[in-house]
């Protein structure tokens, strides 16, 4: 098996970050269920930001 | 969550550290065996040419799956009852509610106008991605036989409609397309370059100056996160399709006497991925849409 390593960083990054967004926003509706949708869609834009560095790195990648 | 933060980092280090070991690691070994492995190729496989115009494998399924959708739209509206039963009431079923999911979330206005553009993105992003996991698609074509007696496929009949760049790449486009329409309908040109550039907030004197300055940088950034939007969105969704795929191919060449075992979890995980990203790829898209169209929220709190 062989791959690039800062391929893997980008991806344990958005990893972490995709986590936090998640624990936030389930800890968001757990405290204000009325608020569920509005917090999804912040938590869904969020993840997609956090979620984007890691096809910024797979296609910047030297292949 | 402060809690949190010392540890991460703690992990964040030793992986760090780790990495640093399996480099080294990889650099040693030598680069074989890549040729030999069968990998899923980044692009689709050309079938047949129409003149200039190339048919490629994951056309194919986008066009069964189109084809598909229509005939059960057409079936499910021929004869429409005021009590809905069978195809007619799933058809209804699923765009009562995504009606009311889009409602909640872009406002009553804004989902009359742009309905047609995110449920059928929606409905056809989540049929080609389940499609690509029928059993036969990517497994069925032409190949060769291998010296060992083994059957090499070169070129599979189907493939999974977003997992080729193209597909995605067109949707994201034409919705960048539809976007811009959208915001100046909404704003105005000029409305939109305020929108972009101008100052948010409130502010007096030489502040408004130095404001006005800063908003304009902000703006310049604004473009750019705007442009790299289709691309963030076409990759987003060929990647979680394409890594998908090749999961499922690994998974069932990893164990040759468990290869029916093996993948079935992972089919799972595909069906979830499929719902999500084409829910993702709806969601995005509208909220793209509704943050270029909707009113200052400034404005709003004076009311």
């Amino acid at each position: 098996m062989s791959g690039s390593i800062h391929i893997g960083l980008a991806a344990l990054g958005a990893a972490i970050g995709v986590g936090l967004i998640g624990m936030g926003a389930s800890s968001a509706v757990g405290r204000n269920p009325g608020a569920a949708t509005p917090i999804l869609v912040q938590a869904i834009l969020a993840i997609a930001f956090a979620e984007a560095i890691v096809f910024y790195a797979l296609y910047l990648a030297p292949k | 969550m402060c809690r949190f933060f010392p540890l991460l980092l703690i992990v964040i280090v030793a992986v760090l550290a780790a990495g640093g070991f399996a480099t080294a690691a990889l650099g040693a070994e030598p680069p074989h065996a890549t040729a030999e492995e069968h990998h899923l190729p980044l692009k689709p496989e050309v079938l047949f040419e129409v003149g200039r115009f190339a048919v490629t494998n994951s056309m194919l399924v986008t066009w069964i799956v189109a084809i598909g959708i229509i005939v059960f739209a057409q079936a499910a509206t021929r004869n429409i009852k005021a009590i809905p039963t069978g195809k007619q009431n799933f058809l209804e079923w699923l765009v009562e509610s995504l009606y009311n999911f889009l409602q909640n979330i872009i406002g009553a206005d804004l989902v009359r106008k742009t309905f047609w553009f995110f449920a059928t993105l929606f409905i056809f992003i989540l049929f080609v991605n389940w499609f690509g996991l029928l059993p036969g698609v990517g497994t069925i074509g032409w190949g060769h036989r291998l010296a060992d007696g083994g059957f090499h496929l070169d070129r599979p009949l189907l493939r999974g409609g977003n997992a080729d760049l193209n597909m995605t790449s067109a949707m994201a486009i034409m919705f960048f397309a539809l976007w811009l329409f959208w915001a100046v309908q909404a704003q105005g040109f000029g409305g939109v370059l305020v929108h972009i550039f101008g100052p948010k907030g409130e502010s007096k004197g030489l502040m408004k100056i130095a404001m006005i300055g800063i908003f304009f940088v902000v703006g310049i950034l604004e473009v750019v996160s705007i442009l790299f939007r289709p691309i963030s969105l076409s990759f987003r969704l060929y990647g979680n399709v394409y890594a998908g795929e090749t999961i499922l191919a690994s998974m069932s060449t990893m164990v040759p006497s468990l290869a029916w075992l093996i993948p079935i979890p992972f089919y799972f995980m595909e069906l979830l991925v499929g719902l999500v990203q084409a829910m993702v790829f709806m969601l995005l898209t509208a909220v793209f849409t509704l943050l270029i169209a909707q009113h200052d929220p400034g404005h709003e709190a004076h009311h």
